[in-house]
């Protein structure tokens, strides 16, 4: 876990936020895939999140994997896992809330989950299949402990009702949307 | 077969643009180009629409928007929104105090001594409707006078000021229900969308950009037997608002500006209430940009239709919030009218083959019989 | 307002992509919030555009919410990007937009934004196709009701609406929709995949392009992820028909500019009241003429 994750300026611009989203756009068209945030800071979290997050919406970051300064710039209102529409957490501990997963009437209400992950492309691998994919794909995940996978499986059980994950790891980034089904017979 | 031309769709464009520019200056060396003073000062209440149906306090841009779509209403509010849409929102004002507008006029027809008075103000409503020649060929000179005068015989007095609320006056007595706790964040129909059912924040919002006619036609629906809120008008008024936005270092409430604005406020006959308290009478509040009075009063009964809606389920068009708040915006409905305009080649052409597939079927067991 | 007060002239100046940032981020939000839920239509705010209701709103809001400078745009009315609306649209992206390339051909295009047609090429995975949608929900024929409409949906409960369909066949003995024909994504909920002809809805089933859809007057968006399955509403003993080109005799008609006898065909009518028949889709008639012209130079 990169104990400093700091944004730069050009996070903050409108054209790294179009670049990040199309990023974003195609891992969620295409789970399994990895998309690439082009950044000069560090870590790709506050591109991700200055792409999706604004005042209009409620983020919980309860392991402050973020600074006030950029939570202040992100402007979102403060939330509980249990509450927010985006919850950043640290994969290497296993989930210990209920995120929002919606309502039959209007499941998009269900949270999007950010995971902060060690690596991606190497490590213990996921089989995945569902809409986006051509038959199956697998990736690598290192640092999410296992527990997330049987969780999220849980959250996604009554479709349309559910969570979509985003893992990131540096700069690289996975989506999860509720609809991929990941092999958890594999997962260790 | 002849070559079918599949060009050109971007000189037509051009030349319809040129088409259009040269009807708005079709006066030639007669004429003279509008001034956006002119419009917004001349034509008041127009540009008091455009700002309301546009969603902009904006009387100057609303007067661009008149003098360049020739005078359409629809299109002038269309443009007015568009506009807006490239806006930032940079600061959220609180809940303005409409006790604090600056008051040009102010009516009751429920009570014929109010607390402050009926003033009647700039209304036409009891003037004849005849047509006055003398303005055909109106001077320049007496257009003047006419302002001069007025304003040198104005008594210091007689400027705007505001005054009590009559429905604060029917509360004390307790004929309206208690205000229950402060007001809550109001809905923002500009960003987020209308997810049934809705807050009445988000039904008022709605119907404060809404198109007059539209507004009024479902209103008077109502009125005629469509629904039954047999509204009386506790008061009706038209000023100046003061906006107050807090200062950006001290925190202080500033006055910023002032809006123009009409407000009204319908009293209905009381309902059995959900709780055990006494019954109550039944209010209905409308409010808009701009000086329009018939906009305000359509509104403050369709949102007591609404309520009565939301509450008992909807027995009529216009008591029901879908119904109603789906169908009164006028950059929604008169574009989806417009669209009709553009080409369907392809799906009428799918149409035709459907039709002519079930003629098929129709025609075929016909002829089969005939030759049996 | 003040009579001294003038207007600044330097507010005309638009900001790129002419939404503000906030507008755009809640169009992203809502993009992948629809391919997470395939066919939900996802409310937005939907801004105004400088263009009416009804003449592609929803989808010019994905495109600008899309569009960067490494993009190259085609924008098609009706298969065809001379069509007026089609200049007119992609005159403004241009206009909001500069530096972003624009084509007419299919194959050069990273962002396609339609009405009416997808093209007759196949897509690929590089690719986004954008669908401008009037009426949004295929269960409206229905229900009314909004409201009602949402539960019916999450539900995966269309059983009305199948027998709405059944009650054409037992009167038409026929399936009478012509276009947005009502088509299930991903075995639940069902779409209206916009006025496509039932010719192009073959065309969603396994995409390897991403497909949004955007309504901006009912504000909504949604999607049909690639790969996906797609499955137009139908009966084992009435199939769902693709629109048919063939003459009185059961000959497929062909085009009559380039030739072609596997394109949709515009229905043409000449001064002297003949029909004639022409590719719907002008950028793969252009490239099939081009391709003609070689080999007849070859
Ligand atoms: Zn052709």
């Amino acid at each position: 876990m990169p104990d400093n994750i700091r944004s730069v300026g050009a996070d903050w611009q409108p054209p790294s936020q179009q670049a990040a989203f199309r990023q974003i756009m195609n891992c969620f068209a295409y789970p399994g895939r990895l998309g690439q945030l082009a950044t000069e800071a560090k870590h790709g979290l506050p591109l991700l999140l200055a792409t999706l997050v604004d005042r209009s919406n409620r983020l919980a970051d309860p392991h402050r994997l973020l600074d006030e300064d950029e939570h202040r710039r992100l402007g979102a209102s403060p939330g509980s896992p249990e509450m927010s529409q985006f919850v950043v957490q640290p994969g290497a501990y296993p989930p210990d809330f209920q995120p929002m997963l919606g309502s039959l009437e209007n499941p998009e209400q269900g949270a999007t989950l950010i995971v902060v992950a060690e690596r991606l492309g190497t490590g213990g691998s996921l089989h995945l299949c569902g809409p986006g994919i051509d038959g199956t794909a697998t990736i690598a995940v290192q640092g999410v402990d296992p527990s997330w996978w049987q969780k999220r499986e849980q959250w996604n059980a009554s479709f349309p009702l559910g969570v979509d994950m985003i893992v990131v790891a540096g700069c690289q980034v996975l989506a999860l949307p509720r609809t991929t089904r990941i092999d958890l017979k594999g997962v260790n | 077969m002849g070559y079918v031309a599949i060009k050109g769709g971007g000189r037509a464009i051009r030349g319809a643009e040129a088409a259009l520019e040269t009807l708005r200056t079709a006066e030639g060396d007669a004429g003279t180009p509008l001034s956006l003073s002119t419009i917004e000062n001349q034509l008041r209440l127009l540009t008091s629409r455009i700002v309301s149906e546009g969603g902009l306090y904006h009387p100057r841009l609303a007067a661009l928007a008149v003098k360049q779509m020739q005078g359409d209403t629809l299109e002038a509010a269309f443009a007015l929104r568009a506009y807006r849409s490239t806006k930032p929102r940079l600061l959220e004002a609180p809940v303005q105090d409409s006790g604090e507008m600056r008051l040009i006029r102010r009516i009751s027809s429920a009570f014929k001594d109010i607390p402050g008075g009926q003033m009647l103000g700039p209304t036409s409503d009891y003037a004849l409707r005849l047509m006055r020649l003398d303005l055909a060929n109106e001077s320049p000179e007496s257009f003047r006078d006419v302002a001069r005068r007025f304003m040198d015989n104005v008594p210091e007095t007689d400027l705007p000021d505001c005054f009590p609320k009559v429905v604060d006056a029917l509360r004390a007595e307790g004929l309206l229900p208690a205000i229950d706790g402060p007001a809550g964040t109001p809905f923002d129909i500009t960003r987020d969308p209308l997810v049934f059912p809705v807050a009445r924040s988000a039904a008022l919002a709605t119907m404060a950009r809404a198109e007059t006619g539209s507004l009024l036609a479902i209103a008077y629906s109502n009125m005629r037997g469509y629904g039954d809120v047999h509204p009386t008008i506790a008061e009706l008024r038209v000023g100046y608002l003061p906006v107050m936005l807090p200062h950006p270092v001290t925190g202080e409430p500033v006055e910023a500006g002032e809006v123009l604005m009409t407000e009204c406020e319908v009293v209905a006959m009381y309902e059995g209430s959900d709780t055990d308290g006494p019954p109550v009478f039944t209010l209905g509040y409308g409010a808009c940009f701009g000086h329009n009075e018939v906009k305000a009063i359509a509104m403050a009964i369709l949102d007591r239709a609404l309520q009565k809606g939301m509450r008992d389920g909807p027995r009529n068009p216009s008591e029901d919030p879908e119904f109603v708040l789906l169908h009164v915006d006028g950059v929604d409905s008169m574009g989806f009218a417009s669209h009709y305009k553009m080409p369907h080649y392809v799906t009428f052409q799918s149409d035709m083959d459907r039709l002519r597939t079930t003629q098929a079927k129709v025609t075929q067991p016909r002829r089969q019989g005939e030759n049996a | 307002m003040n009579p001294n007060y003038e207007l600044p002239l330097d507010e005309a100046d638009y900001s790129f992509g002419f939404l503000d940032e906030f507008a755009k981020r809640e169009v992203r939000r809502t993009i992948l919030k629809a391919i997470s839920i395939p066919g939900y239509q996802t409310p937005y705010a939907s801004r105004e555009m400088p263009m009416g209701r009804g003449f592609g709103t929803g989808g010019l809001q994905l495109t600008l919410s899309l569009i960067g400078q490494d993009d190259t745009l085609k924008v098609i009315d009706q298969g065809s990007d001379d069509s007026v609306n089609a200049v007119n649209l992609r005159h403004f992206v241009e206009l909001t937009c500069p530096g972003v390339n624009t084509t007419e051909r299919t194959t050069e295009a990273t962002l396609i934004q339609s009405r009416h047609r997808i093209p007759e090429v196949d897509l690929t995975e590089s690719q986004v196709l954008i669908l401008q949608v009037p009426y949004p929900d295929p269960l409206v024929v229905v229900e009314p009701s909004e409201a009602k409409r949402k539960v019916m949906h999450g539900e995966g409960d269309y059983s009305r609406l199948l027998t709405k369909l059944y009650e054409d066949i037992v009167q038409f003995d026929e399936i009478t929709i012509s276009h947005r024909y009502p088509t299930r994504i991903n075995g639940h909920y069902v779409i209206d995949p916009s006025p496509i002809p039932r010719y192009d809805v073959p065309r969603l089933y396994r995409s390897k392009a991403l497909i949004l859809l955007g309504a901006g007057r009912e504000k909504k968006i949604y999607a049909v992820p690639p790969y996906t399955v797609t499955e137009p509403l139908a009966f084992d003993d009435v199939p769902f028909r693709t629109e048919d080109f063939r003459d009185a005799n059961g000959h497929r008609r062909a085009c009559g500019r380039c030739g072609a006898t596997d394109s949709f065909l515009d229905e043409l009518i000449a001064e002297d009241g003949s029909k004639a028949w022409q590719c719907s889709d002008s950028d793969y008639c252009n490239q099939r003429l081009a391709e003609l012209a070689q080999e007849v130079s070859a």
